[in-house]
Parts: structure tokens; C-alpha cells; sequence
């Protein structure tokens, strides 16, 4: 396993995130309920719920594509606030959506800097460098190991795996403090999962950037994660480190929809057999 | 599962197998072939066609279709038509559509004159508060489609009926005479050549001025959507607005600037046909205008489903949709059979426009 390479954690890892006490509602729907979750830096976070458990939500708001109806945001300690998902990218918080957010009609090295394009100057107008952005691309793509025919071929000529790792490369790229991936690899095969899992493996050996991971298949957070947060019904119900739960007991919680401690006050020997 | 990181540097991974793998298969047979070419370069295609018609139309005339005079009255209505279509090919690529086009277009030069006329203004300041005032227009609609979720489709015919009212209103739908003078006229006006005009003149290229401002304004459009910023985002808008805005995309800001766009251009462009005409009337942009408009975009290779299109495609549509208006005449044709073939060419066009996209997607593993 790759996880046995990788040192946990340092307990002393400066919290870099804090999302305090988040409720959300969106009319008569409620999506988050008091949710609050702790980054620290270098950590690789995993969030588990249910299709409609709030996960989605809840990046959403600390992307800034939603704001919460309640609950503050701390960055660094600092309360931070995001109007929009381009204020979130400025404090460093990167989101690779579901969605891939990549644009089908552009190239591959225009989707990799949209947003923030490079330019030169002709004749006094601002414009596309084109060139450099395509030489940047290419040069960068490469040393991630991502392999794609032509920087220039369209992304909607692209695999999904391909696609998946541009996505993450161009969230990556910008350096940011974190980085969140909403379910990176629901739509690949088994090689091209290892291959996105090896891009976070990579992020977690460094222990630089935090990474806040949704994915569903608990093989892949055991692998790659150093804690779980298990939303249920817009509520946190668990909040453990990988290196102390057990894919069983994982899999006990998220079937029951219950926390740790409702399950242990119904079967306390079942806690007990994991202590 | 062993991907062996540990041992590795950081920032070398290896490639998976699956990315590997190549995306696009090399093109094979010649359909394939053509295919690839189209789908790159829709505009050859479409000038391909235009050539065709030209050719057809100079030896069905005997001779008369190219003759610096007639040219200079086909490309009169390349001009306007394709400033429009410009217009509205931006527009198009955003997903949005602009049917008030016309509406600007007669309101704009009519304002224009009135002021000339009225209280002395000059016609070119009347100009620039005409193009303004197009501008201005193009920002309500843009707000209205984009802050209030109304499809840009209904806002603007909303906003045609609503423009088309107050122009026949203001002056009981009467024409004025424009006092267009020098040298106004030649700088947007002069528009005819005749035979025994000498050609080494300045006169031989302010007859062409209408198509010439065209030109300009398509050549400078086309370096925007393809080399700067602003057209990047403007083909993102339209091929994935929700992923566009993810990454930061001021989605909403780009379709109402590109609204904008097209109500200066149509105003601009009501200003110079009242220019050639020395007359503002108020049924000078009638709906059909816009329709031709978007047909000369749609020939020229501008899907309406968003995220691509092609300007200089526009103007090249714009050619072949006037050498349609004024070609079948000059071969014998009743005036009235243009019609018939304008909307055989549209269709052909849309047909062939997304028969290319499918092979073109069809293609990818």
C-alpha cells in the first residue's frame, strides 16, 4: 500500500481551515445543519454522506459559489468571507467540480489558464499569449505525468480520465493552500483512479497543500486520506482519523446513517472490539 | 495496487496506461479527411460556396455581375448586413440571440437626424450619440436576460416592438431628409461607382466606405473573440456556463457587454444606411433585417446552440446573402425567388453545421 510510505500526519500541523457551525437552506429545503470542519495544513480530509447529504453544499459554500445563511469561514485564522468563487481562488481555495468545469469548444491549453490567462502586449493591445501559455501547459502536464495527443486538441475530444486530470493539473497548478476535488473519480476505471489518486499521494507526501476529497468508494479514502468526516442529513456524525477507524466500522456508520456514539450506545461491544 | 510513489520525486509520476492512450484517431478515409478540414476552417468552405455563386451569377449576367458598379451596390448590403450578423454571431456564441436589432437600427439615425435637424447638432456628434444610445439599449437587454432570467429571445422581440413603436411615434412615421455633408458622406456614405469614375481616386475607396468600416470592425472582432481575454470567455460562456462561472468567469458580464456590442453595431450600422440615403426613415430596419442577419451567421458557420462561431464566416454569409438579393435579378429572376433559395441556403447550412459537429464529435474515443 502506498499509505504505509507516506508519515501521518504531524499533530502540530497549523489548522489552516475552519468552517464554523455552517447552516444552509435553499427555500423550504434544508441542506446543512451547524456543520463544522477542521483543515489542518497538509491534511488530506475526506468528506462521506449520501447522495443529498449536504457534500456538496458545503464545498459549494467554501468555494464561493454559495454564501451560508449562518456560520463564519476562518482561513488561516482569519475570518474570511466569498462573495464569489473568484474571491475563494484569491484566498487560495481551488475547487474542481464534479463538473470539471473545463470548457468543451476551447483547447486544452486555454481550459488550463481560463481565468487567469497570460498576456502580451501588440500595438498597445492586450493580448493572448498563446504561445506560452501552450509551452507552459505542455511542459507542466508533462512533469505531472499526464500524457494527452496535443495541448491544442480540443477537450471535448478528451477521455473522462483525461479530463479528470487536466482538471485536477489545472487546480494544482495555481498552487493553491487548499484544494477541494468533489468525487474526482466517480466516473473513472480502475487505472485511471490510480492514476488521480497518485496526483493526491503526491500533494500528501509534500504536505503542503490540503486537500478536502469527496469520494465515495472507501478503499480510495483509507489509501489516500488522513481523516473522514461522514456528513448525514446536512449534520457531521463523524469526525475520525483513517489511521484509527476501520473500513468496517466505516461502512457500519455510513449504513446506519448514525455517528460513533449513538452506534456505541446501541452496541457498545461493538465499539469495544475496535478500541 | 502499486503505483511505488515513495521511492519516486515528488513531481514524477508515472503516466498511467489510460492517459496513454491516444484521444483522436488520425483522420482515414477522405471523408474523414474533409471532415477535419471543414470543422477547422468552416470559413473555406463557406467561401468556397460564395466563389461558386459568383461565378455562376457573372456568366448568367454575361458579364454584368462584376463590375465595380454593381459590386460596389452587392457590397453596400454586405456591409450592413454583416455588421449585424457580426453582431450577432458574439451574440450567438454566448447562447443568447438579439432580434431588436432593426429596432435600433431606424432609431438610432432617426435620432440622429432629428437632432441635426432640430437644434443644429452635428451629424457627427448626433452619430455618437446615436451608437450610444445603441449601446444603451443593448445594456437593457443584456439585464433584463441576465438578471431577470428572461430568454434573450423574448426580451428582444419585446424590445424590437417596443423600439419599432417609439421610432414611428416620435415624428408620426415620416422620413426627414438627413443634411449629410462632407465629409460625413464619404467618411460613412459614398457608397456608388460609376464606370466613368477614374480609378486612381480617392473616390474608388470612399464608394466602398460602408463595406470598408465592415471589414474593419469584422477584422478587429475576429482578433478579440480569438486572441484576447474578453473572447475566450465569451465562447466559455456559451459552451459551459455553469463551469465557465465555476472557474471564474464573469458569465453574466460577458453576454451583457456582448448585448451591448450589438447595439452599437446596429446602430452604427442604421447610421451609416441613412448616410447613404440622406434620409432617416423610421421603417429603414424592418425584422427582416435581423432575420438576414442571423441567416448570413448561420450560412457562415455560427451554430445557435453556443460556444462556437466564426465572424469573418458572418461576413463571408453576408456576402452570399446579398449576392442572393441582388444576383437572381441580374440572371432574370423575379425579385421574389431570392427568398427561395435564401431559405434553402439556411437550412442546407444549419444542417450541414451540425452534420460536421457530430462526425467531429463521433471521432473522439
Amino acid at each position: 500500500m502506498i499509505g504505509d510510505t507516506i508519515p501521518p500526519l504531524h499533530p502540530d500541523a497549523p489548522v489552516i481551515l475552519e468552517m464554523s457551525h455552517i447552516s444552509k437552506s435553499f427555500g423550504a429545503v434544508t441542506a446543512l445543519v451547524d456543520v463544522s470542519i477542521k483543515l489542518r495544513q497538509g491534511e488530506v480530509l475526506a468528506l462521506v454522506g449520501d447522495n443529498g447529504a449536504g457534500k456538496s453544499t458545503l464545498i459549494k459554500i467554501l468555494s464561493g459559489f454559495h454564501q451560508p445563511d449562518a456560520g463564519t469561514i476562518a482561513s488561516k485564522g482569519k475570518e474570511v468571507r466569498f462573495a464569489s468563487p473568484r474571491e475563494a481562488r484569491a484566498q487560495g481555495i481551488e475547487t474542481v467540480y464534479q463538473d470539471l468545469a473545463l470548457v468543451g469548444d476551447l483547447s486544452i491549453y486555454h481550459n488550463m489558464f481560463l481565468g487567469r490567462e497570460y498576456h502580451k502586449r501588440f500595438l498597445g493591445l492586450k493580448l493572448l499569449d498563446n504561445k506560452k501559455m501552450r509551452r507552459l501547459a505542455e511542459t507542466y502536464l508533462d512533469t505531472l505525468g499526464i500524457s494527452i495527443p496535443n495541448v491544442n486538441s480540443t477537450v471535448d475530444l478528451l477521455s473522462g480520465g483525461q479530463r479528470q486530470c487536466i482538471a485536477v493539473a489545472r487546480s494544482i497548478y495555481s498552487s493553491p493552500t487548499i484544494l477541494v476535488l468533489d468525487e474526482p473519480l466517480a466516473a473513472l476505471g480502475v487505472r485511471e483512479s490510480a492514476h488521480v489518486l497518485g496526483l493526491i499521494q503526491n500533494l500528501r507526501q509534500q504536505r503542503e497543500v490540503s486537500v478536502i476529497l469527496i469520494v465515495h468508494n472507501y478503499n480510495q479514502i483509507f489509501e489516500v486520506c488522513d481523516r473522514i468526516n461522514f456528513l448525514h442529513s446536512g449534520e457531521i456524525v463523524l469526525d475520525a482519523s483513517t489511521a484509527e477507524t476501520s473500513e468496517e466500522e466505516l461502512i457500519r456508520i455510513v449504513k446506519s446513517g448514525l455517528g460513533r456514539k449513538a452506534i456505541a450506545d446501541a452496541a457498545p461491544e461493538a465499539v469495544i472490539s475496535l478500541a | 495496487m502499486s503505483l511505488d510513489l515513495g521511492a519516486k520525486k515528488a513531481s514524477a509520476i508515472r503516466p498511467g496506461p489510460a492517459t496513454r492512450k491516444m484521444a483522436v484517431k488520425p483522420p482515414e478515409t477522405l471523408l474523414q479527411k474533409a471532415v477535419v478540414i471543414l470543422s477547422r476552417y468552416r470559413e473555406a468552405s463557406i467561401a468556397v460556396v460564395a466563389l461558386a455563386l459568383v461565378v455562376y451569377f457573372q456568366i448568367g449576367s454575361g458579364g454584368q455581375f462584376l463590375t465595380s458598379q454593381f459590386m460596389s451596390v452587392v457590397l453596400r448590403e454586405t456591409g450592413r448586413l454583416g455588421l449585424i450578423a457580426v453582431a450577432e454571431v458574439m451574440l450567438m456564441i454566448t447562447g443568447e440571440i438579439d432580434l431588436s436589432v432593426s429596432g435600433t437600427f431606424s432609431l438610432a439615425p432617426y435620432i440622429m437626424t432629428l437632432m441635426s435637424v432640430g437644434w443644429g447638432v452635428p451629424l457627427a456628434l448626433g452619430a455618437a450619440v446615436g451608437v450610444a444610445l445603441g449601446v444603451l439599449i443593448g445594456f437593457v437587454n443584456g439585464i433584463i436576460t441576465v438578471r431577470f432570467r428572461v430568454p434573450s429571445l423574448i426580451t428582444t422581440v419585446g424590445s424590437l416592438f417596443f423600439l419599432q413603436g417609439i421610432v414611428v411615434s416620435i415624428y408620426n412615421s415620416q422620413p426627414i431628409i438627413a443634411p449629410v455633408q462632407e465629409p460625413f458622406n464619404a467618411i460613412f456614405g459614398e457608397s456608388l461607382y460609376d464606370p466613368s469614375d477614374p480609378f486612381l481616386s480617392w473616390h474608388t475607396v470612399t464608394a466602398f466606405t460602408p463595406f470598408l468600416w465592415t471589414v474593419l470592425i469584422v477584422a478587429t472582432m475576429a482578433l478579440i473573440l480569438n486572441r484576447t481575454t474578453f473572447g475566450l470567455h465569451t465562447i466559455s460562456t456559451g459552451s459551459n456556463i455553469i463551469g465557465a462561472r465555476e472557474i471564474g468567469v464573469r458569465t453574466d458580464r460577458i453576454k451583457i457587454y456582448n448585448f451591448m456590442i450589438a447595439g452599437g453595431f446596429a446602430a452604427f450600422a442604421g447610421i451609416v444606411n441613412t448616410a447613404q440615403f440622406a434620409s432617416a426613415d423610421p421603417q429603414a430596419g424592418s425584422p427582416f433585417l435581423t432575420l438576414q442577419a442571423i441567416a448570413a451567421a448561420v450560412i457562415g458557420g455560427t451554430s445557435l446552440l453556443g460556444g462556437s462561431g466564426t465572424v469573418i464566416g458572418a461576413l463571408i454569409g453576408a456576402f452570399m446573402v446579398a449576392t442572393l438579393n441582388n444576383g437572381l435579378v441580374m440572371v432574370g429572376a423575379q425579385a421574389t425567388v431570392s427568398d427561395i433559395y435564401l431559405g434553402a441556403a439556411i437550412v442546407t447550412a444549419m444542417i450541414l453545421n451540425v452534420q460536421v459537429d457530430r462526425l467531429r464529435t463521433r471521432r473522439r474515443k
